[in-house]
């Protein structure tokens, strides 16, 4: 094996790690904010906000995130920034935050929901019964519960955000896998490089499990 | 207790059903497989002896029109399986030709797991000391697209420009030497339609590829205002059908194939049927 090609490609893959920890930063962020607007949109008894809600989830837990990478980058963005402007569409680091973002808030969502549905009805009542409207009791006495629930849930979404931002590297955003594969494809280098790729992505896991085992001990009831 | 029954009926025959579809499939698998190269080696020598013919697996990257590329039926078509076909024909082969995928085809020659490669594959010297390639085929050159109005000649003027490109291609390692290595101004993308696809929408300003490909695009994607650069000074390459090295007697035999189709007429046959009369 020559891994000296890995030192040849370095600046690559330190930028691809950079990209790699951006990609996931963004679609864990913008993620939890669309999580929440839909979960709550799920759970809401008017059907013009249900709806909405209930088919974003859908299409996007039903789909591929590799053809929702495929559709956004190549035909949506380009499409609607040609409605609007002549010049050039963003590149393929936004085509990825969008993607992500997308897909994640759908997860997410789930997880909101399943999170607030966990507590028990009896909380909303009593907090009600204390003189507070709906959204006090979902922001002070219901929200605080379900997130201490929901951390173990976020940090699996959290890991698979994080591998599945590989997919990015399809249109070649210069996240982690792209540099592999790049490299791989360049210098015939494959076990070093695809070895290099898998050995970088465990390590970002590990911190992330890390980081999420220390959450749950931290927001731990007992 | 009559719902749990029916629930386990449910279950069982749920993976019965998956279970006879998974013997099926490996059933199907395996009468891909079951061909081991000594296998072939040995209808081969029946072939001599006007047994059966010699059947030869061949894959392709089936995303390089007019070279290769995906027909309706999903078996690959194009300029390139025209030739190999017209190969088999002169030494009486059968091929089965299949869609592999640029980077795994490599490997597969590399394992023994195809016997032949045809996909535009320049013969380069990296190339050579892993694997072994037949006479040149295609005379080719790198060209660069850009839009009309873009102030382009020499291959160095893409030096500042967001340039596209198709991974492992010797597009991609001409575009790499302008640029410099590891610069995220140049874009390698698993396809030349996806990197034709981003220079439309603007996201890259040139791409960097061989000429039958990118004339093609030219005169068939229904996209105007763009042109094709040509650099002189850039090194001409060749196409050559690529085989696992020191296959020596299969090489004969396809450079024996390609010289018979030369001078019979063939060649210039199916050249003039996807380039027209343009020079060779």
């Amino acid at each position: 094996m020559d891994w000296g090609v890995i030192y040849e490609y370095r600046e690559m893959f330190i930028r691809g790690v950079g990209y790699t920890i951006l990609f996931t930063s963004v679609g864990v962020f913008m993620g939890t904010i669309l999580g929440l607007i839909f979960g709550l949109g799920r759970l809401s008894k008017n059907p013009l906000v249900r709806w909405p809600s209930v088919a974003y989830i859908t299409v996007f837990r039903g789909t591929p995130l590799f053809v929702q990478i495929l559709l956004i980058h190549f035909a949506a963005i380009p499409e609607i920034w040609g409605l609007f402007s002549e010049g050039e569409p963003p590149s393929a680091v936004f085509s990825g935050f969008v993607a992500l973002s997308l897909n994640a808030g759908a997860y997410i969502a789930e997880i909101f929901r399943a999170g607030i549905q966990s507590i028990d009805r009896g909380q909303l009542e009593a907090a009600r019964s204390l003189g507070m409207d709906n959204g006090q009791a979902m922001r002070f006495v219901i929200l605080p519960q379900a997130f201490k629930r929901m951390i173990p849930p976020l940090g699996n979404e959290f890991i698979a955000l994080l591998k599945d931002s590989s997919l990015l590297a399809v249109i070649a955003a210069p996240e982690l896998a792209y540099a592999g594969y790049a490299t791989a494809k360049s210098t015939f280098a494959r076990w070093e490089s695809y070895l290099t790729m898998a050995i970088v992505y465990l390590m970002l896991t590990l911190i992330i499990s890390r980081f999420v085992a220390y959450l749950e001990k931290r927001f731990a009831t007992e | 207790m009559l719902k749990k029954k029916s629930m386990k009926a449910l279950l069982l025959a749920c993976m019965l059903l998956m279970m006879a579809v998974m013997a099926a499939a490996c059933g199907g698998g395996d009468k891909g497989s079951s061909q081991p190269s000594s296998g072939q080696a040995e209808a081969g020598k029946e072939a001599a002896a006007g047994g059966e013919k010699k059947v030869l697996k061949v894959g392709t990257d089936a995303a390089y029109p007019p070279f290769e590329k995906m027909g309706p039926d999903s078996k690959p078509v194009g300029f390139d399986m025209d030739i190999i076909k017209a190969i088999a024909e002169v030494n009486g082969w059968e091929v089965q030709i299949e869609h592999a995928g640029w980077d795994p085809l490599f490997e597969d020659i590399e394992k023994g797991k195809r016997d032949i490669a045809i996909s535009t594959i320049t013969i380069d010297e990296k190339r050579k000391k892993k694997y072994d390639f037949s006479d040149p085929y295609f005379d080719a050159h790198q060209l660069i697209m850009v839009p009309e109005s873009a102030n382009v000649t020499k291959i160095e003027d893409i030096k500042d420009m967001r340039v596209g490109v198709q991974s492992g291609t010797t597009g991609a390692a001409l575009a790499e030497k302008i640029l410099g290595k590891g610069n995220t101004k140049l874009r390698g993308f698993d396809d030349m339609p996806s990197a034709v696809e981003e220079l439309y929408a603007k996201r890259v300003d040139a791409v960097v590829g061989d000429n039958g490909v990118l004339n093609d695009f030219l005169k068939n994607s229904g996209k105007a205002g763009y042109k094709v650069v040509k650099d002189p000074n850039v090194v001409p390459e060749q196409y050559g059908i690529m085989v696992k090295k020191g296959n020596k007697e299969l090489l004969d035999e396809i450079n024996k194939g390609l010289k018979t189709i030369k001078e019979n007429g063939k060649y210039d046959e199916i050249f003039r049927q996807y380039f027209g009369e343009e020079k060779k």
